[in-house]
């Protein structure tokens, strides 16, 4: 494979590649391609980094109000529930 | 044989592990263990808030599709059969709350496209409708929470792309669950997401 089309495969199954979806040849492949071209490991790179970011940014409680309205939502309809029988 | 790096281990580990904690959350609330209950119903609301706000933007909305989700997920839990699926019911349940909201909005916008509809990468940043200016105290602390360039990042993508990323990457469900839900085959998934990832990248460096 020329630079280029190593480039092409890249954008293509970067993806695949993050999700461990490639068989090992492929993922060997691109690591190896990293390994010579700055351009694709910074994608790569770029790419994990806003994986990471979103993974990071769901761990984020929400705001406290609003937890409190949902158990405050919760225990009012059980509540009502129980009186219900 | 797969090769897995870490973050792959990592987002397929935390899908299995929240769908049997949501699994036996449910089989406990299913048979009276009220602390169960709660904190499944406290999960399934704030699961809906994230998603809807997430999603479509407006913390309006996201109340009301909190509370759906709620009283939705209260009855449902009478007739469950299968505790696994809990989760991708309570998705397509919010998904749906969520579009019957932006289809009763008055004065819709007209640049507003619809969760469903497909738009192409090559389009670029679809224009994205924000609340209205005079922000509450509550706005302002929405508005703060997890990162506003994370969240103006997400904005720029087209919805259905969002949606899919946030289901993905943000409450850690599987591509099959997300394609169950969307209605999109799997490759559609994996190509929406591949592709709203490289469109995420983009809007965080150009900031």
């Amino acid at each position: 494979m020329s630079a280029a089309s190593d480039c092409k495969t890249i954008l293509d199954n970067i993806s695949a590649y993050l999700d461990g979806e490639l068989a090992s040849t492929a993922y060997e492949a691109i690591e190896r391609h990293c390994q010579a071209c700055p351009t694709c490991a910074a994608l790569v790179s770029g790419l994990r980094d806003t994986i990471g970011l979103c993974r990071e940014a769901a761990s984020v409680p929400l705001p406290d109000a609003v937890r409190q309205r949902a158990r405050d939502g919760v225990r009012r309809l059980l509540d009502r529930n129980v009186e219900k029988g | 044989m797969r090769a897995r790096p870490d973050s792959a281990r990592s987002n397929i580990s935390s899908a299995i592990g929240a769908n049997a904690e949501y699994a036996s959350l449910v089989t406990a609330a299913a048979t009276g263990d009220r602390e169960a209950m709660e904190r499944l119903l406290i999960r399934a609301q704030e699961a809906a808030y994230r998603f809807s706000l997430l999603v479509c933007g407006h913390p309006e909305d996201a109340e009301d599709v909190m509370q759906d989700a709620l009283l939705k997920t209260y009855q449902h839990l009478r007739q469950i059969s299968k505790p696994e699926a809990f989760r991708t019911w309570l998705y397509t349940t919010v998904k749906n709350a969520c579009l019957m909201k932006r289809r009763r909005h008055v004065g819709e916008p007209t640049n507003f496209v619809s969760l469903e509809q497909g738009v192409e990468a090559t389009s670029g940043t679809i224009p994205f409708d924000v609340p209205d200016p005079s922000r509450s105290a509550d706005q302002r602390l929405i508005d703060e929470w997890m990162g506003g360039r994370l969240r103006k990042a997400l904005k720029g993508l087209p919805p259905s792309y969002r949606m899919v990323v946030v289901m993905r990457e943000m409450e850690g469900l599987s591509t099959r669950e997300v394609a169950t839900i969307t209605g999109f085959s799997e490759a559609t998934v994996k190509t929406r997401l591949h592709r709203a990832r490289l469109m995420l990248r983009r809007h965080l460096e150009d900031e």
